[in-house]
Protein backbone atom coordinates (compact mmCIF):
# COMPACT_ATOMS: atom_id res chain seq x y z
CA UNK A 1 0.00 0.00 0.00
CA UNK A 2 2.87 2.35 0.81
CA UNK A 3 4.48 1.57 -2.55
CA UNK A 4 1.14 2.40 -4.14
CA UNK A 5 1.20 5.69 -2.29
CA UNK A 6 4.68 6.44 -3.60
CA UNK A 7 3.57 5.60 -7.10
CA UNK A 8 0.50 7.71 -6.65
CA UNK A 9 2.37 10.82 -5.66
CA UNK A 10 4.82 10.46 -8.53
CA UNK A 11 2.31 10.16 -11.30
CA UNK A 12 -0.75 12.25 -11.54
CA UNK A 13 -1.76 10.28 -14.60
CA UNK A 14 -2.49 7.36 -12.34
CA UNK A 15 -6.21 7.16 -11.41
CA UNK A 16 -5.25 6.19 -7.86
CA UNK A 17 -3.06 9.29 -7.71
CA UNK A 18 -5.95 11.38 -8.88
CA UNK A 19 -8.16 9.80 -6.25
CA UNK A 20 -5.58 10.45 -3.52
CA UNK A 21 -5.16 14.01 -4.74
CA UNK A 22 -8.93 14.50 -4.66
CA UNK A 23 -9.10 13.24 -1.07
CA UNK A 24 -6.06 15.22 0.01
CA UNK A 25 -3.86 12.21 0.77
CA UNK A 26 -0.19 13.16 0.76
CA UNK A 27 2.98 11.98 2.45
CA UNK A 28 3.52 14.71 5.06
CA UNK A 29 -0.05 14.57 6.34
CA UNK A 30 -0.12 10.80 6.16
CA UNK A 31 3.08 10.51 8.23
CA UNK A 32 1.77 13.14 10.64
CA UNK A 33 -1.41 11.08 11.04
CA UNK A 34 0.65 7.94 11.66
CA UNK A 35 2.65 9.77 14.33
CA UNK A 36 -0.52 11.10 15.91
CA UNK A 37 -1.97 7.62 16.07
CA UNK A 38 1.25 6.22 17.52
CA UNK A 39 1.09 9.00 20.11
CA UNK A 40 -2.47 8.00 20.98
CA UNK A 41 -1.41 4.37 21.37
CA UNK A 42 1.55 5.35 23.54
CA UNK A 43 -0.58 7.61 25.75
CA UNK A 44 -3.30 5.01 26.18
CA UNK A 45 -0.84 2.20 26.80
CA UNK A 46 1.21 4.18 29.31
CA UNK A 47 -1.49 6.07 31.18
CA UNK A 48 -4.62 3.97 30.73
CA UNK A 49 -4.29 0.35 29.70
CA UNK A 50 -1.09 -0.35 31.65
CA UNK A 51 -2.10 1.00 35.07
CA UNK A 52 -5.75 -0.02 34.74
CA UNK A 53 -4.95 -3.56 33.67
CA UNK A 54 -2.36 -3.82 36.44
CA UNK A 55 -4.99 -2.61 38.92
CA UNK A 56 -7.57 -5.05 37.54
CA UNK A 57 -5.03 -7.86 37.77
CA UNK A 58 -4.12 -6.83 41.32
CA UNK A 59 -7.81 -6.78 42.24
CA UNK A 60 -8.35 -10.14 40.57
CA UNK A 61 -5.46 -11.57 42.58
CA UNK A 62 -6.85 -10.06 45.77
CA UNK A 63 -10.26 -11.53 45.05
CA UNK A 64 -8.72 -14.92 44.23
CA UNK A 65 -6.65 -14.68 47.40
CA UNK A 66 -9.78 -13.77 49.36
CA UNK A 67 -11.62 -16.69 47.81
CA UNK A 68 -8.78 -19.03 48.76
CA UNK A 69 -8.79 -17.66 52.29
CA UNK A 70 -12.56 -18.05 52.45
CA UNK A 71 -12.25 -21.65 51.29
CA UNK A 72 -9.53 -22.29 53.90
CA UNK A 73 -11.71 -20.70 56.59
CA UNK A 74 -14.70 -22.75 55.48
CA UNK A 75 -12.54 -25.87 55.57
CA UNK A 76 -11.25 -24.95 59.02
CA UNK A 77 -14.79 -24.24 60.16
CA UNK A 78 -15.98 -27.59 58.82
CA UNK A 79 -13.06 -29.33 60.53
CA UNK A 80 -13.74 -27.38 63.71
CA UNK A 81 -17.42 -28.33 63.53
CA UNK A 82 -16.45 -31.95 63.04
CA UNK A 83 -14.00 -31.78 65.95
CA UNK A 84 -16.60 -30.06 68.12
CA UNK A 85 -19.26 -32.59 67.14
CA UNK A 86 -16.86 -35.43 67.90
CA UNK A 87 -15.92 -33.85 71.24
CA UNK A 88 -19.58 -33.31 72.08
CA UNK A 89 -20.37 -36.90 71.10
CA UNK A 90 -17.47 -38.17 73.19
CA UNK A 91 -18.51 -35.97 76.12
CA UNK A 92 -22.06 -37.20 75.75
CA UNK A 93 -20.90 -40.81 75.73
CA UNK A 94 -18.70 -40.17 78.76
CA UNK A 95 -21.54 -38.44 80.53
CA UNK A 96 -23.92 -41.32 79.75
CA UNK A 97 -21.33 -43.79 80.92
CA UNK A 98 -20.76 -41.80 84.08
CA UNK A 99 -24.48 -41.50 84.67
CA UNK A 100 -24.93 -45.23 84.18
CA UNK A 101 -22.00 -45.93 86.44
CA UNK A 102 -23.41 -43.52 88.98
CA UNK A 103 -26.81 -45.15 88.69
CA UNK A 104 -25.28 -48.58 89.14
CA UNK A 105 -23.13 -47.33 92.01
CA UNK A 106 -26.11 -45.63 93.60
CA UNK A 107 -28.21 -48.78 93.24
CA UNK A 108 -25.45 -50.91 94.76
CA UNK A 109 -24.90 -48.41 97.53
CA UNK A 110 -28.62 -48.17 98.15
CA UNK A 111 -28.88 -51.96 98.24
CA UNK A 112 -25.90 -52.16 100.55
CA UNK A 113 -27.39 -49.52 102.85
CA UNK A 114 -30.75 -51.24 102.74
CA UNK A 115 -29.14 -54.52 103.61
CA UNK A 116 -27.22 -52.84 106.36
CA UNK A 117 -30.41 -51.22 107.61
CA UNK A 118 -32.23 -54.54 107.48
CA UNK A 119 -29.37 -56.23 109.31
CA UNK A 120 -29.29 -53.45 111.83
CA UNK A 121 -33.04 -53.64 112.29
CA UNK A 122 -32.84 -57.38 112.70
CA UNK A 123 -30.11 -56.94 115.26
CA UNK A 124 -32.30 -54.41 117.07
CA UNK A 125 -35.22 -56.83 116.91
CA UNK A 126 -33.12 -59.68 118.22
CA UNK A 127 -31.80 -57.47 120.96
CA UNK A 128 -35.29 -56.26 121.72
CA UNK A 129 -36.64 -59.74 121.73
CA UNK A 130 -33.80 -60.89 123.96
CA UNK A 131 -34.37 -57.97 126.27
CA UNK A 132 -38.08 -58.63 126.29
CA UNK A 133 -37.49 -62.30 126.97
CA UNK A 134 -35.05 -61.48 129.76
CA UNK A 135 -37.54 -58.99 131.21
CA UNK A 136 -40.32 -61.50 130.96
CA UNK A 137 -38.21 -64.15 132.61
CA UNK A 138 -37.14 -61.74 135.28
CA UNK A 139 -40.74 -60.66 135.84
CA UNK A 140 -41.85 -64.24 135.76
CA UNK A 141 -39.26 -65.11 138.37
CA UNK A 142 -40.22 -62.12 140.46
CA UNK A 143 -43.91 -62.90 139.98
CA UNK A 144 -43.39 -66.52 140.89
CA UNK A 145 -41.38 -65.44 143.85
CA UNK A 146 -44.06 -62.94 144.91
CA UNK A 147 -46.82 -65.38 144.13
CA UNK A 148 -45.09 -68.08 146.15
CA UNK A 149 -44.59 -65.70 149.00
CA UNK A 150 -48.24 -64.67 148.88
CA UNK A 151 -49.41 -68.26 148.59
CA UNK A 152 -47.14 -69.26 151.48
CA UNK A 153 -48.32 -66.30 153.53
CA UNK A 154 -51.92 -67.06 152.73
CA UNK A 155 -51.44 -70.72 153.50
CA UNK A 156 -49.67 -69.86 156.75
CA UNK A 157 -52.50 -67.57 157.81
CA UNK A 158 -55.13 -70.10 156.77
CA UNK A 159 -53.54 -73.02 158.54
CA UNK A 160 -52.10 -71.02 161.33
CA UNK A 161 -48.93 -72.91 161.43
CA UNK A 162 -45.45 -71.89 160.54
CA UNK A 163 -44.42 -73.37 157.20
CA UNK A 164 -41.03 -74.83 156.63
CA UNK A 165 -38.88 -74.06 153.67
CA UNK A 166 -39.80 -77.39 152.12
CA UNK A 167 -43.46 -76.73 152.66
CA UNK A 168 -43.21 -73.32 151.12
CA UNK A 169 -41.35 -74.74 148.16
CA UNK A 170 -43.86 -77.52 147.67
CA UNK A 171 -46.87 -75.15 148.02
CA UNK A 172 -45.23 -72.69 145.56
CA UNK A 173 -44.57 -75.35 142.96
CA UNK A 174 -48.06 -76.75 143.28
CA UNK A 175 -49.57 -73.28 142.96
CA UNK A 176 -47.35 -72.36 140.04
CA UNK A 177 -48.11 -75.62 138.27
CA UNK A 178 -51.81 -74.91 138.57
CA UNK A 179 -51.40 -71.24 137.48
CA UNK A 180 -49.31 -72.15 134.49
CA UNK A 181 -51.72 -74.90 133.51
CA UNK B 1 -35.75 -0.84 15.25
CA UNK B 2 -33.32 1.45 17.03
CA UNK B 3 -30.53 0.23 14.81
CA UNK B 4 -32.48 -0.33 11.62
CA UNK B 5 -33.48 3.31 11.23
CA UNK B 6 -30.05 4.90 11.57
CA UNK B 7 -28.41 2.19 9.52
CA UNK B 8 -30.94 2.58 6.73
CA UNK B 9 -30.67 6.34 6.91
CA UNK B 10 -26.89 6.16 6.67
CA UNK B 11 -27.19 3.77 3.74
CA UNK B 12 -29.35 6.19 1.79
CA UNK B 13 -27.78 9.41 2.95
CA UNK B 14 -24.16 8.48 2.43
CA UNK B 15 -24.40 8.39 -1.39
CA UNK B 16 -26.32 11.66 -1.17
CA UNK B 17 -23.52 13.15 0.83
CA UNK B 18 -20.96 11.72 -1.54
CA UNK B 19 -22.78 13.32 -4.44
CA UNK B 20 -22.76 16.55 -2.53
CA UNK B 21 -19.10 15.98 -1.85
CA UNK B 22 -18.46 15.90 -5.58
CA UNK B 23 -19.29 19.57 -5.64
CA UNK B 24 -17.47 20.13 -2.39
CA UNK B 25 -14.76 22.13 -4.03
CA UNK B 26 -17.35 24.79 -4.73
CA UNK B 27 -19.52 24.57 -1.63
CA UNK B 28 -20.06 22.60 1.58
CA UNK B 29 -17.49 20.52 3.39
CA UNK B 30 -14.40 19.92 1.24
CA UNK B 31 -13.19 16.34 0.74
CA UNK B 32 -9.68 17.25 1.93
CA UNK B 33 -8.65 18.52 5.28
CA UNK B 34 -7.66 22.19 4.96
CA UNK B 35 -4.72 24.11 6.33
CA UNK B 36 -5.96 26.13 9.30
CA UNK B 37 -4.15 29.13 7.83
CA UNK B 38 -2.78 29.54 4.29
CA UNK B 39 0.85 28.41 4.14
CA UNK B 40 0.74 26.68 7.54
CA UNK B 41 1.44 22.91 7.24
CA UNK B 42 -1.15 22.09 9.89
CA UNK B 43 -4.60 20.94 8.83
CA UNK B 44 -7.84 21.44 10.74
CA UNK B 45 -8.27 17.66 11.17
CA UNK B 46 -4.74 17.44 12.56
CA UNK B 47 -5.62 20.01 15.23
CA UNK B 48 -8.70 17.98 16.05
CA UNK B 49 -6.59 14.84 16.46
CA UNK B 50 -4.24 16.70 18.81
CA UNK B 51 -7.21 17.86 20.84
CA UNK B 52 -8.42 14.25 20.96
CA UNK B 53 -4.96 13.10 22.08
CA UNK B 54 -4.87 15.83 24.74
CA UNK B 55 -8.33 14.94 26.04
CA UNK B 56 -7.51 11.24 26.15
CA UNK B 57 -4.25 12.02 27.96
CA UNK B 58 -5.98 14.27 30.48
CA UNK B 59 -8.73 11.74 31.13
CA UNK B 60 -6.24 8.90 31.51
CA UNK B 61 -4.09 10.93 33.90
CA UNK B 62 -7.13 11.91 35.94
CA UNK B 63 -8.33 8.32 36.02
CA UNK B 64 -5.04 6.68 36.93
CA UNK B 65 -3.20 9.30 38.98
CA UNK B 66 -4.36 8.07 42.37
CA UNK B 67 -5.55 4.57 41.75
CA UNK B 68 -7.24 2.73 44.60
CA UNK B 69 -8.26 -0.86 45.05
CA UNK B 70 -11.81 0.33 45.59
CA UNK B 71 -12.39 2.47 42.48
CA UNK B 72 -14.38 5.69 42.38
CA UNK B 73 -15.10 8.50 39.93
CA UNK B 74 -12.95 8.63 36.80
CA UNK B 75 -11.05 5.51 37.79
CA UNK B 76 -14.29 3.58 38.05
CA UNK B 77 -15.43 4.73 34.62
CA UNK B 78 -12.03 4.11 33.01
CA UNK B 79 -11.86 0.64 34.52
CA UNK B 80 -15.36 -0.12 33.29
CA UNK B 81 -14.42 0.99 29.75
CA UNK B 82 -11.13 -0.90 29.66
CA UNK B 83 -12.50 -4.06 31.26
CA UNK B 84 -15.58 -4.13 29.02
CA UNK B 85 -13.43 -3.63 25.93
CA UNK B 86 -10.98 -6.27 27.06
CA UNK B 87 -13.70 -8.84 27.75
CA UNK B 88 -15.43 -8.05 24.46
CA UNK B 89 -12.19 -8.43 22.49
CA UNK B 90 -11.35 -11.53 24.46
CA UNK B 91 -14.56 -13.14 23.23
CA UNK B 92 -13.43 -12.49 19.65
CA UNK B 93 -9.68 -13.01 19.78
CA UNK B 94 -9.38 -15.42 22.68
CA UNK B 95 -7.48 -14.91 25.91
CA UNK B 96 -4.04 -15.45 24.41
CA UNK B 97 -4.27 -13.06 21.45
CA UNK B 98 -6.09 -10.34 23.35
CA UNK B 99 -3.23 -10.12 25.84
CA UNK B 100 -0.84 -9.42 22.97
CA UNK B 101 -3.00 -7.09 20.93
CA UNK B 102 -5.32 -5.24 23.31
CA UNK B 103 -3.15 -2.13 23.29
CA UNK B 104 -3.86 -1.71 19.56
CA UNK B 105 -7.56 -2.60 19.41
CA UNK B 106 -8.39 -0.71 22.60
CA UNK B 107 -6.55 2.35 21.31
CA UNK B 108 -8.18 2.22 17.91
CA UNK B 109 -11.69 2.03 19.39
CA UNK B 110 -11.19 4.79 21.92
CA UNK B 111 -9.40 7.08 19.50
CA UNK B 112 -12.01 6.71 16.76
CA UNK B 113 -14.85 7.14 19.25
CA UNK B 114 -13.36 10.26 20.84
CA UNK B 115 -12.50 11.76 17.43
CA UNK B 116 -15.96 11.07 16.07
CA UNK B 117 -17.72 12.56 19.08
CA UNK B 118 -15.42 15.60 19.12
CA UNK B 119 -16.31 16.19 15.48
CA UNK B 120 -19.93 16.69 16.55
CA UNK B 121 -19.22 19.53 18.95
CA UNK B 122 -21.00 22.64 17.66
CA UNK B 123 -18.50 24.94 15.96
CA UNK B 124 -16.40 22.16 14.48
CA UNK B 125 -16.45 22.86 10.74
CA UNK B 126 -18.57 25.96 11.14
CA UNK B 127 -16.17 28.30 12.92
CA UNK B 128 -13.26 29.25 10.70
CA UNK B 129 -12.08 31.59 7.99
CA UNK B 130 -13.43 32.32 4.53
CA UNK B 131 -11.41 30.88 1.63
CA UNK B 132 -10.85 32.41 -1.78
CA UNK B 133 -14.23 31.04 -2.92
CA UNK B 134 -15.98 32.78 -0.06
CA UNK B 135 -16.73 29.57 1.81
CA UNK B 136 -15.95 28.86 5.42
CA UNK B 137 -12.90 26.69 6.12
CA UNK B 138 -13.37 25.45 9.67
CA UNK B 139 -10.52 25.77 12.12
CA UNK B 140 -11.48 22.30 13.24
CA UNK B 141 -12.61 19.24 11.31
CA UNK B 142 -13.49 15.73 12.48
CA UNK B 143 -10.30 13.69 12.80
CA UNK B 144 -11.75 10.81 10.82
CA UNK B 145 -13.17 13.09 8.13
CA UNK B 146 -9.59 13.16 6.83
CA UNK B 147 -8.54 10.25 4.64
CA UNK B 148 -4.91 10.59 5.83
CA UNK B 149 -5.98 9.63 9.36
CA UNK B 150 -8.17 6.68 8.42
CA UNK B 151 -5.54 5.47 5.94
CA UNK B 152 -2.85 5.74 8.63
CA UNK B 153 -4.85 3.59 11.01
CA UNK B 154 -5.78 1.04 8.35
CA UNK B 155 -2.20 0.71 7.07
CA UNK B 156 -0.78 0.42 10.56
CA UNK B 157 -3.24 -2.35 11.22
CA UNK B 158 -2.23 -4.04 7.95
CA UNK B 159 1.44 -3.98 8.98
CA UNK B 160 0.63 -5.27 12.48
CA UNK B 161 -1.69 -7.89 11.00
CA UNK B 162 1.21 -9.28 8.93
CA UNK B 163 3.50 -9.18 11.95
CA UNK B 164 1.06 -10.99 14.25
CA UNK B 165 0.03 -13.45 11.53
CA UNK B 166 3.63 -14.46 10.78
CA UNK B 167 4.79 -14.41 14.41
CA UNK B 168 1.93 -16.71 15.40
CA UNK B 169 1.85 -19.02 12.36
CA UNK B 170 5.37 -18.74 10.95
CA UNK B 171 5.90 -17.98 7.26
CA UNK B 172 5.04 -21.53 6.23
CA UNK B 173 1.96 -21.67 8.46
CA UNK B 174 0.86 -18.31 7.13
CA UNK B 175 1.07 -19.49 3.50
CA UNK B 176 -0.54 -22.81 4.38
CA UNK B 177 -3.36 -20.97 6.09
CA UNK B 178 -4.06 -19.01 2.93
CA UNK B 179 -3.42 -21.52 0.15
CA UNK B 180 -3.68 -25.03 1.62
CA UNK B 181 -6.90 -27.07 1.31
CA UNK B 182 -9.10 -26.81 4.39
CA UNK B 183 -10.58 -30.16 5.37
CA UNK B 184 -9.53 -33.78 5.43
CA UNK B 185 -8.88 -34.67 1.79
CA UNK B 186 -6.93 -37.65 0.53
CA UNK B 187 -5.82 -39.13 -2.77
CA UNK B 188 -7.67 -38.04 -5.88
CA UNK B 189 -9.89 -35.67 -3.94
CA UNK B 190 -6.82 -33.88 -2.60
CA UNK B 191 -5.40 -33.52 -6.12
CA UNK B 192 -8.71 -32.07 -7.20
CA UNK B 193 -8.97 -29.68 -4.28
CA UNK B 194 -5.41 -28.28 -4.42
CA UNK B 195 -5.96 -26.07 -7.51
CA UNK B 196 -9.32 -24.94 -6.19
CA UNK B 197 -7.82 -23.85 -2.88
CA UNK B 198 -4.90 -22.20 -4.67
CA UNK B 199 -7.44 -20.10 -6.56
CA UNK B 200 -9.25 -19.43 -3.28
CA UNK B 201 -5.89 -18.39 -1.82
CA UNK B 202 -5.40 -15.87 -4.63
CA UNK B 203 -8.84 -14.46 -3.86
CA UNK B 204 -7.89 -14.35 -0.19
CA UNK B 205 -4.73 -12.38 -1.05
CA UNK B 206 -6.83 -9.91 -3.03
CA UNK B 207 -9.23 -9.70 -0.10
CA UNK B 208 -6.34 -9.06 2.30
CA UNK B 209 -5.00 -6.32 0.01
CA UNK B 210 -8.42 -4.67 -0.21
CA UNK B 211 -9.09 -4.72 3.54
CA UNK B 212 -7.10 -1.57 4.41
CA UNK B 213 -8.74 0.30 1.55
CA UNK B 214 -12.20 -0.81 2.69
CA UNK B 215 -11.42 0.10 6.32
CA UNK B 216 -10.08 3.49 5.22
CA UNK B 217 -13.01 4.50 3.04
CA UNK B 218 -15.72 3.01 5.27
CA UNK B 219 -14.72 5.13 8.24
CA UNK B 220 -13.94 8.22 6.22
CA UNK B 221 -17.14 7.89 4.15
CA UNK B 222 -19.38 7.52 7.16
CA UNK B 223 -17.91 10.39 9.12
CA UNK B 224 -17.46 12.73 6.20
CA UNK B 225 -20.89 11.75 4.85
CA UNK B 226 -22.52 12.50 8.19
CA UNK B 227 -20.90 15.90 8.46
CA UNK B 228 -21.73 16.72 4.85
CA UNK B 229 -25.33 15.61 5.35
CA UNK B 230 -25.80 17.89 8.32
CA UNK B 231 -24.03 20.71 6.50
CA UNK B 232 -26.34 20.39 3.51
CA UNK B 233 -29.45 20.02 5.64
CA UNK B 234 -28.57 23.26 7.42
CA UNK B 235 -28.45 25.05 4.07
CA UNK B 236 -32.03 24.00 3.27
CA UNK B 237 -33.61 26.47 5.71
CA UNK B 238 -33.03 30.07 6.73
CA UNK B 239 -29.92 30.55 8.87
CA UNK B 240 -31.97 31.28 12.01
CA UNK B 241 -33.54 27.81 11.76
CA UNK B 242 -30.44 26.06 10.42
CA UNK B 243 -30.10 23.87 13.53
CA UNK B 244 -33.57 22.36 13.10
CA UNK B 245 -33.28 19.95 10.14
CA UNK B 246 -29.86 18.80 11.30
CA UNK B 247 -31.02 18.06 14.83
CA UNK B 248 -32.41 14.51 14.28
CA UNK B 249 -29.34 13.58 12.29
CA UNK B 250 -27.17 14.97 15.04
CA UNK B 251 -28.42 12.26 17.40
CA UNK B 252 -28.00 9.72 14.64
CA UNK B 253 -24.41 10.88 14.16
CA UNK B 254 -23.75 10.29 17.85
CA UNK B 255 -24.77 6.70 17.24
CA UNK B 256 -22.84 6.51 13.97
CA UNK B 257 -19.72 7.77 15.74
CA UNK B 258 -19.96 4.90 18.21
CA UNK B 259 -20.98 2.29 15.64
CA UNK B 260 -18.14 3.18 13.28
CA UNK B 261 -15.59 2.93 16.09
CA UNK B 262 -17.04 -0.44 16.99
CA UNK B 263 -17.12 -1.60 13.34
CA UNK B 264 -13.50 -0.61 12.71
CA UNK B 265 -12.33 -2.38 15.86
CA UNK B 266 -14.54 -5.42 15.26
CA UNK B 267 -13.43 -5.88 11.66
CA UNK B 268 -9.75 -5.51 12.46
CA UNK B 269 -10.13 -7.94 15.37
CA UNK B 270 -12.00 -10.45 13.21
CA UNK B 271 -9.38 -10.21 10.46
CA UNK B 272 -6.71 -11.01 12.99
CA UNK B 273 -8.77 -13.80 14.52
CA UNK B 274 -9.23 -15.41 11.11
CA UNK B 275 -5.50 -15.59 10.42
CA UNK B 276 -4.47 -16.51 13.99
CA UNK B 277 -7.28 -18.98 14.61
CA UNK B 278 -5.09 -22.08 14.80
CA UNK B 279 -2.26 -20.33 16.59
CA UNK B 280 -4.66 -19.10 19.26
CA UNK B 281 -6.17 -22.57 19.65
CA UNK B 282 -2.73 -24.15 20.12
CA UNK B 283 -1.89 -21.65 22.84
CA UNK B 284 -5.18 -22.37 24.59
Amino acid sequence: MISVLALVTESSQNPVAELCGKFGVNWPFFIASCLNFVLVIWVLKKFAFGPIQAMLEQRRERIAEGEDKLKAIEKQLAESEQTTAAAIAKASDDAMRMINEAKLGAAAFSEQKAQEAIAHAQQILVKAEAAAKADRERLSIELKREFGRLVAATAAQATGKILTADDQLRINETALTKVEA
Amino acid sequence: MRFIFPTTAVFFLTPLAALAGGEAEAAGLPLQAQAIWPGLPITNSMVMVWIAVALITLFCRAATKRMALVPAGFQNFAEWVVESLYDFLSSILGGYMVKKTFWFFGSIFLFILVSNLLGLIPGVGTIGRYNEHGHIVGFLRGGNADLNMTLAMALMFAVLWFYWAISENGVKGFLVHIFAPKGDFHGLMLMFMVPIFLAVGVLEVISIAIRPVALTFRLFGNIYGGEQTMDKLMELVPKSLAFLPALPFYFMELLVGFVQALVFMLLTAVFLRLICEHAGDEHH
